[in-house]
């Protein structure tokens, strides 16, 4: 039985055209036209209980408005959606008891105060029975190591502790379905790892659903085994990060800083991407030519004072698939 | 190490930087749409209010002789008017420069820095004094004013700029106050109910029990309102012009005497701390 | 019922954790404190300068304006105190942080209000001394119908204050910016609430009473108990101890709009 349901979603937003200049809004006084933007197409998929998902895609591609409409803030103009059974905007209250949310840019904590008086308060918001309420208590604070502090005012942690805050409050109510906007933005390396392991633990002991939004791939590499690839409104992709990355995540980027100006610099196997003076960029298919035998070809002909290789970010496998088409099933990508 | 430097006053003056910063300063404030509604609306509300009020207070009790209702109506309307002007806090960028620390650059500029904030707030000045025009003449829908002969205004326009004069001093020593400490906005407050109140752009300070007008005419804030609008309606005539615009000429003179020594001890303190 | 509970609980947590803010931040009490007391010492001393070269407005002396001022300076107290939060609204629309409260189990207004921060007592004690030395300066009897409605009509004057903080707020649902429409209304209570409303001309008067009734929150009251003779007034003499009626009135109709707005909110999107 699926936790979440969404089938032929879509939202569309009606705004005000706005001409220019004066004579445009003297226009507009007498004659409104709208102008309708729509922001999610036709997304379905369903989510089983216990599911660590990724949910990407590039900016403006729809993936905060599906969210919003998961969650219960915005209501659809077309479609249909179910969490654990509810309608989220038809039952607001119900569904919320449900969920946690995480806004990577945005605390729910309360700047002033020691963060276990911000914990204090979602107990009570949350109507969460004391003794449940101090046995999460002490297993996150075990977990995040939020012990050293508790007892300091929010605005005075650091963003990783802040974060790891904000991660307790979300799930202090044990909420089914987890949704995290952007957790780790901003992060350093080591808090990144602890947030991830966070999220990882409480999915696999806790059972939570896990619908996560980033545009850290190492994230979702990290964490899910599936994704959900959004673009334009609509969903293009839903299956393995593997299948993904195996097929549009080919290609790859050389960057060579040249010893000398080459006036005729060629490698074999290589797109010319760009050039600045003596910083090459190349392109080249890894499954075709591996970085280490493309290093060597450049360097037994061109000496090189400094190398290195740009993966395939998501915005770049998102571009690619959508100018070249998603071809379903196709293993060995044309390329 | 070398001893603090003193600021450096470029020895050729050039006048166009500072038009072009008045003309931005106009433009800048041509885009808050909403505050030019709100202040010419909350004017006119209240020039409706304040007739309301002497219209009532002058029913029932005896008027003051040099000053009859026709008169007071009159002070009101013009001195809500001037508040277009003269309510502005030109010298706030400097409390905002030195709050994010942008001051610095300043001083860097080949400029001289207060000259730029009197530009800068002449340009905020000359567009709500543009203002004026069009809630006068909404005004005038809800109230007569009277208009003197042509020497009496002529009078009035010049106390009226020293009054702005006064007025720019005042806020400019106020916000040097933030070179030593940044939370002035309080103290600020405090000065213009103040000021407001002994200005004599409420209420007129003939209006005043005779031990307050005592003190009011003593202190600077009486030549920023009080000293133009006495002039106007007629209270002030014309063979005390010369002692009541001197007066205004004097605060005038020890008030921009007072900024200037905050202003060079406070850039000292700038450039000595670094920012 | 449950709900219910859950609210108080909340309600209860929200105002500890106020108070808890509040004293972190103790030093600025002085300031807020001189803030108050300038401002509102301002407004009745130019009162006091005026009526005392003019000692009666329509029959009103300064003793009876003092006593205005009082009542209205309660009820606004009380409002601000209790429910500014309703105006940090637009500004967390704004910011998005309005979303915050639409993910959990508690209704939305009651979360806009119960969002902790700074609440100095500074404005609230000020005003109750104000209006017992008003009432005393004024003569007014203090007997059983003063001691029972008294605190009935400055509640009700800040649930009119409420009432029009929460329509300003929720036009922020159509138009982000409200600030101009909430610097009009301000100026309008501020200003017009000070003298008696029969000063004005008709149509302001009518407007003072039927549409934003600010005169509800001192005018009316303070004509009953300062038994001022009703000249060619549209209400009679009781009229002032409605308020707290005309307070609740004007609560559910903004509430009405509130959930109106709240609908386009979620519906038409942002």
């Amino acid at each position: 039985m699926a936790i979440i349901e969404a089938a032929g979603l879509r939202k569309v937003f009606r705004s005000l055209e706005r001409r220019p200049g004066i004579w445009g809004a003297v226009g507009a006084l007498f004659s409104r036209t709208y102008v309708d933007k729509v922001a999610v197409d036709d997304v379905s998929f369903s989510l089983e209980p216990g599911e660590l998902v990724g949910y990407i895609g590039p900016n403006g591609a729809g993936k905060s408005t599906t969210i919003k409409m998961l969650t219960g803030i915005l209501v659809p103009t077309g479609g249909l959606v179910r969490v654990a059974g509810i309608v989220p905007h038809a039952q607001r209250m119900m569904n919320a008891a449900n969920i946690g949310v995480v806004f990577g840019q945005r605390s729910q904590l309360y700047w002033d105060l020691p963060l276990r008086e911000s914990f204090e308060l979602l107990r009570s918001i949350y109507d969460i029975p004391r003794a449940r309420y101090l046995e999460n208590m002490r297993h996150f604070a075990a977990i995040l190591d939020l012990d050293r502090f508790l007892a300091t005012p929010v605005r005075q942690l650091s963003l990783g502790e802040r974060m790891r805050g904000d991660f307790a409050a979300a799930m202090l109510h044990d909420p089914k379905i987890v949704y995290l906007d952007e957790p780790t933005i901003g992060l350093d390396v080591v808090a990144k790892e602890a947030i991830r392991e966070f999220i990882g633990s409480v999915n696999r002991n806790r059972g939570t659903t896990v619908i996560l939004t980033t545009h850290d791939l190492a994230d979702v590499e990290r964490l899910s085994r599936r994704i959900i690839l959004i673009d334009e409104g609509v969903v293009i992709y839903d299956g393995s990060l593997e299948r993904l990355r195996e097929e549009y995540g080919t290609h790859r980027t050389l960057v060579v800083n040249l010893a000398e100006s080459y006036p005729e610099f060629a490698v074999l196997g290589t797109e010319l991407e760009s050039r600045e003076q003596n910083m090459v960029r190349l392109r080249f298919n890894r499954r075709e030519l591996t970085a280490e035998a493309l290093i060597r070809r450049v360097t037994e002909r061109y000496q090189i004072t400094d190398v290195s290789i740009i993966e395939p970010d998501i915005e770049s496998i998102v571009r690619r698939i959508y100018l070249e088409g998603y071809h379903e099933g196709t293993v060995g990508a044309p390329s | 190490m070398t001893a603090a430097p003193e600021i450096i006053v470029r020895p050729r003056f050039r006048l166009e930087p500072y038009v072009q910063f008045a003309q931005k300063a106009m433009a800048r404030e041509a885009t808050y749409r909403f505050d030019v509604f709100t202040s010419v609306a909350s004017v006119l509300v209240r020039v409706y209010l304040l007739r309301m009020v002497w219209v009532a207070l002058y029913a029932r009790n005896a008027a003051p002789s040099e000053l009859p209702l026709h008169a007071i109506i009159t002070y009101s309307t013009v001195a809500l008017l001037m508040g277009l002007v003269m309510d502005i806090d030109q010298t706030r960028q400097l409390h905002d420069k030195l709050h994010s620390g942008s001051i610095a650059t300043d001083f860097m500029k080949p400029i001289i820095v207060p000259l730029y904030f009197f530009a800068d707030g002449s340009g905020e000045v000359l567009f709500h004094a543009a203002l004026i025009v069009p809630s006068l003449l909404l005004a005038l829908f809800i109230v007569h004013i009277d208009v003197p002969n042509a020497f009496v205004l002529a009078a009035f326009f010049v106390s009226f700029f020293l009054g702005y004069l006064v007025g720019f001093c005042i806020n400019f020593i106020l916000n040097c106050v933030a070179f030593w400490t940044l939370e002035i906005h309080a103290v600020q407050l405090i000065v213009t109910w103040v000021t407001d109140l002994f200005g004599g752009e409420i209420i007129p300070l003939v209006i005043f029990p005779v031990f307050l007008q005592k003190i009011a005419f003593v202190l600077p804030f009486a030549a920023m309102f009080s000293t133009p609008l006495l002039i106007y309606v007629g209270v002030i005539r014309p063979e005390r012009y010369a002692a009541a615009i001197g007066l205004q000429a004097f605060w005038l003179a020890v008030l921009a005497g007072i900024a200037t020594l905050m202003w060079r001890a406070g850039a000292k303190r700038v450039i000595v701390q670094g920012g | 019922m449950k709900h219910l509970r859950v609210m108080l609980g909340v309600y209860q947590q929200y105002w500890r954790i106020n108070i808890l803010t509040t004293l972190e931040y103790r030093e600025n009490f002085l300031l807020w404190f001189g803030f108050t007391f300038v401002y509102h010492g301002s407004a009745i001393a130019a009162l006091w300068i005026v009526l005392n070269r003019f000692p009666s407005m329509n029959g009103w002396t300064f003793r009876d304006m003092a006593f205005l001022y009082g009542l209205w300076m309660v009820a606004h107290a009380l409002h601000n105190t209790f429910f500014s939060t309703v105006g940090d609204i637009p500004e967390h629309i704004r910011d998005g942080e309005f979303d915050r409260l639409l993910v959990r189990p508690l209704d939305t207004l009651f979360q806009a209000i119960a969002t902790p921060g700074q609440v100095f007592p500074d404005e609230l004690i000020l005003a109750i001394i104000t209006l017992a030395a008003a009432t005393w300066y004024s003569g007014v009897q203090v007997d059983a119908t003063f001691l029972i409605f008294v605190p009935l009509i400055v509640a009700g004057g800040a649930l009119i204050d409420l009432a029009f903080n929460l329509f300003i707020s929720t036009v922020a649902f159509w138009f982000v910016r409200v600030d101009a429409l909430r610097w009009i209304v301000i100026q309008l209570e501020q200003e017009f609430t000070r003298y008696p409303i029969s000063i004005y001309s008709r149509g302001v008067r009518l407007l003072l009473t039927f549409v934003v009734p600010f005169a509800f929150m001192n005018y009316f009251p303070a004509r009953y108990f300062l038994h001022k003779a009703h000249e060619g007034a549209v209400l009679p003499a009781g009229a002032g101890l409605l308020t707290p009626v005309i307070g609740i009135v004007f609560v559910a109709l903004a509430y009405v709009f509130w959930r109106i707005g709240l609908n386009r909110y979620s519906g038409v999107g942002h």
